[in-house]
């Protein structure tokens, strides 16, 4: 069978949906791989499929369901007490008014936890504003009384903790800054690194003036330099 | 579906809260339908409750043997549509007399509401706009498949036209809406 472009435009709705068999499918899929009409023209369909399908629904004002009440039943009564708490609690959105309530208790019990409300003896005269007032200044000076009093536990801590560590430090450099003597060291010299020509200089001037010094005066230098 | 032929009943028993309740769970759908049809939204508001009206005034006249309440509904607000397509072509004559002006003027003319574009984002207004373009057979048959999802044979009923011609319409829409897109420069990534 020779599947045309034309096929190909009429049958699109039914390939999309679905709709196909199996073998006007595997026609439909070699014409359109073939042809440089049918390509984008079913690449183009599929993707405004897509986009359309993506689209959201909208939401209508919520003044339009009472527009329409009132069109069709009438304006409505005014309705008073329990009625209007009945009628207010159907219009609320179930799941927000349980996140609602939640977060008010959570809020209550944070509140009441932090004024000296007692759960164990509740008295009314606890919900008093200078009562509450008291309970609250109270807790918050208690709160920063021992927020001080952890900070400085903390800072002697600290400070024992640096002592002792300064006190291994020292403790440490002492032993690894003992001086070495190797017996074929030079004067003016050192173990770890040749000297520079300056310094160099230096240390023989010094060692040719204190030969000069022992030579004029044996008995105070002997021992010392050699 | 048989919780609507209940809730019918009642109402023509002269239940207000069925009537409500009715209104409730059905007048989004309807307000989508006339939303993406017209593609403005007071005059989708308006026509919703203009639908909403009838169906009240007309509830006597369901069969629920013929088909369900929402197809029905759907149906009488097609009609509705088709009505104030035709009623208000005048004004949209001149509408497009605007769309010959020079570019900038077009894009201010057919500006929406700021809440409006932030409310749909580009691409959701571009649809919306290329479908506003189609013609009303193209457009109420796209809208009623691909964004309601309702079958063949529902839409048969809504249109009151032969399936063949329901598939004719849906394929023909889809088409042209692929090119009024690719014209606007929305090109399948």
């Amino acid at each position: 069978m020779n599947w045309t472009c034309e096929q190909t435009e009429l049958l699109l709705t039914d390939y999309l949906d679905g709709l196909l068999s199996a073998a006007e499918h595997h026609e439909f899929d070699a014409h359109v791989n073939s042809c440089p009409r049918c390509t984008p023209l079913v690449s183009s369909v599929t993707h405004a499929l897509a986009t359309l399908h993506a689209l959201p629904q909208i939401d209508p004002s919520s003044r339009l369901v009472y527009n329409i009440l009132d069109k069709t039943l009438g304006p409505r009564e005014t309705v008073t007490g329990w009625a209007a708490v009945r009628a207010w609690l159907r219009s609320v959105n179930p799941q927000r008014l349980a996140y609602g309530s939640v977060s008010l208790c959570a809020m209550f019990l944070t509140f009441a936890s932090f004024t000296s409300f007692s759960w164990k003896k509740p008295r009314i005269a606890d919900l008093a504003p200078a009562k509450v007032y008291q309970g609250a200044d109270r807790q918050a000076h208690l709160v920063y009384a021992r927020g001080t009093k952890f900070v400085s536990d903390l800072r002697v801590v600290y400070e024992i903790q640096s002592r002792l560590q300064r006190e291994d430090q020292l403790q440490n450099n002492q032993d690894s800054t003992t001086p070495q003597t190797s017996p074929d060291k030079n004067p003016g010299t050192t173990d770890a690194a040749p000297a520079s020509p300056k310094q160099q200089n230096r240390a023989n001037d010094l060692v040719s003036r204190s030969l000069v010094l022992a030579a004029a005066c044996p008995a105070c230098s002997e021992g010392r330099i050699q | 579906m048989e919780q609507d032929v209940q809730l019918v009943q009642q109402c023509l028993q002269g239940d207000g809260s069925a009537w409500e309740e009715l209104v409730r769970q059905h007048n989004r759908r309807v307000f989508n339908i006339c939303y993406r049809f017209t593609g403005n939204r007071t005059e989708a508001e308006d026509l919703t409750q203009d639908v909403f009206l009838r169906i009240y005034r007309t509830l006597a006249s369901y069969r629920s043997a013929h088909g369900g309440f929402a197809t029905w509904m759907t149906s009488v607000t097609r009609n509705l549509l088709i009505d104030h397509y035709r009623r208000t072509k005048r004004d949209r004559a001149t509408d497009s007399l605007d769309d010959a002006m020079p570019v900038v003027e077009n894009k201010e003319s057919s500006a929406k509401r700021p809440d409006e574009q932030a409310l749909l984002g580009e691409l959701s207004g571009q649809v919306q706009s290329a479908l506003t373009k189609l013609s009303p057979e193209l457009r109420e048959a796209v809208i009623l498949r691909d964004l309601q999802q309702l079958e063949y044979g529902e839409i048969q009923r809504v249109l009151a036209v032969p399936e063949g011609t329901v598939k004719s319409r849906i394929n023909r829409g889809r088409i042209e809406l692929a090119r009024i897109l690719q014209q606007m420069g929305v090109r399948p990534s």
